[in-house]
C-alpha cells in the first residue's frame, strides 16, 4: 500500500488525470481508507479555486483605463 | 474585447501581429485593447499596486509599439508579451523594499517515518463559499499569495490564476514541464497550508458556538 506522502507528491498529476491507470488505482485505494488524505485533496482543490476567484478579477480601474487610452491615442499618431 | 472562440482569437491575433510587424499602426491600438487587461492583471498580482501596474502596462505597450515590428515570431506573441510584462514588474519590485518571503519548506506537509500524515487535517473545503466575497478572506488569500517565493509565485499566477497551459508557462519562463509542475505543486501546498490555518480556525470557531 502506498503512503500519504507518495499520494500527495502525485496529487498534481492525479488531479490532471495524468497518472498511469495502475498508479491512479493505488492512489484511490489509499484514499478510500484515509480520511486525512481525502480532506487534503478537497482542501488542495479548494485552495486553487479560491485563489483563482480572488485574484483573477483585477479589472483595470476606470481612471487607469482612461489614462491608458490617452497614452495609446498619443502614440498611435506619432 | 468580446471574443470567445479561441481559434478565432488566435487568427485575429496573428493578423494583428503581422500588421504590427509591417509597421501598420492601426493594429497597435487593437493589440493594446486585446492585451492591456492581461498585462495589468498579471502586473497587479505581482506588484499589488495600481500605480506600478499602470506604469508597467504603459511600458509594455510602448515596447509593443516601438519594437513590435522586430518581433521574430519564434515563440507565440502572447508569450513575448507576458515575458516583457514579468520583466517590467520585477523591475518595479526591485526598487521597492520587500518583506522577506517565507521558506516554502516550512509549510509543506509533514509525514511520519512510514510516510503517513502527521497533522490533523481538517476538511474546510465546504465551508468557504460564504466567505469568498468577504474582505477579510480576500485579504488573507492575497497575503498568502504575496508570501510565495518569486519562482513559485509566478508559476502559480500564470497557471492557476491566468489559466495558461503548463506548456505555455514553460515556454514563457523557459522551464521544462516537470519544473513547471513541481513549482506549481509546491505553491499550491504552501497556499493550502496558509488557508488551512485561516479556514480551519474559522470552522472550529463556528462549531464550538
Ligand atoms: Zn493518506
Amino acid at each position: 500500500m502506498i503512503c500519504c506522502k507518495e499520494c500527495i507528491e502525485l496529487l498534481h498529476d492525479y488531479l490532471d488525470g495524468e497518472l498511469n491507470p495502475e498508479i491512479e488505482a493505488s492512489l484511490e485505494e489509499h484514499f478510500a481508507d484515509c480520511p486525512p488524505c481525502i480532506a487534503f485533496v478537497n482542501t488542495y482543490k479548494s485552495t486553487t479555486r479560491l485563489c483563482k476567484d480572488t485574484l483573477k478579477s483585477n479589472d483595470i480601474p476606470d481612471a487607469v483605463k482612461s489614462r491608458l487610452k490617452e497614452f495609446v491615442d498619443k502614440n498611435k499618431n506619432t | 474585447m468580446g471574443f470567445s472562440d479561441p481559434t478565432k482569437d488566435k487568427a485575429i491575433e496573428e493578423q494583428l501581429v503581422k500588421d504590427l510587424q509591417a509597421g501598420e499602426m492601426r493594429s497597435f491600438e487593437q493589440l493594446a485593447n486585446l492585451y492591456q487587461k492581461k498585462i495589468y492583471s498579471l502586473s497587479f498580482n505581482l506588484t499589488r499596486n495600481a500605480t506600478d501596474s499602470q506604469d508597467v502596462t504603459q511600458e509594455v505597450l510602448l515596447i509593443l509599439f516601438r519594437k513590435g515590428h522586430t518581433f521574430q515570431g519564434k515563440s507565440a506573441f502572447s508569450s513575448w508579451v507576458y515575458r516583457i510584462t514579468l520583466n517590467a514588474s520585477y523591475m518595479k519590485l526591485r526598487s521597492r523594499k520587500r518583506e522577506p518571503s517565507v521558506s516554502i519548506d516550512d509549510l509543506l506537509p509533514s509525514f511520519n517515518k512510514a510516510g503517513f500524515q502527521q497533522e490533523k487535517i481538517q476538511d474546510w473545503s465546504e465551508s468557504t463559499e460564504s466567505l469568498l466575497f468577504d474582505n477579510e478572506t480576500r485579504e488573507v488569500i492575497q497575503k498568502a499569495v504575496d508570501l510565495l517565493p518569486d519562482k513559485e509565485k509566478v508559476v502559480f499566477i500564470l497557471r492557476d490564476v491566468e489559466g495558461l497551459s503548463t506548456e505555455k508557462v514553460g515556454n514563457i519562463l523557459e522551464l521544462t514541464i516537470p519544473a513547471v509542475k513541481s513549482r506549481l505543486h509546491r505553491a499550491r501546498l504552501f497556499l493550502r497550508k496558509k488557508l488551512a490555518n485561516y479556514f480551519g480556525e474559522y470552522k472550529t470557531r463556528k462549531e464550538s458556538k
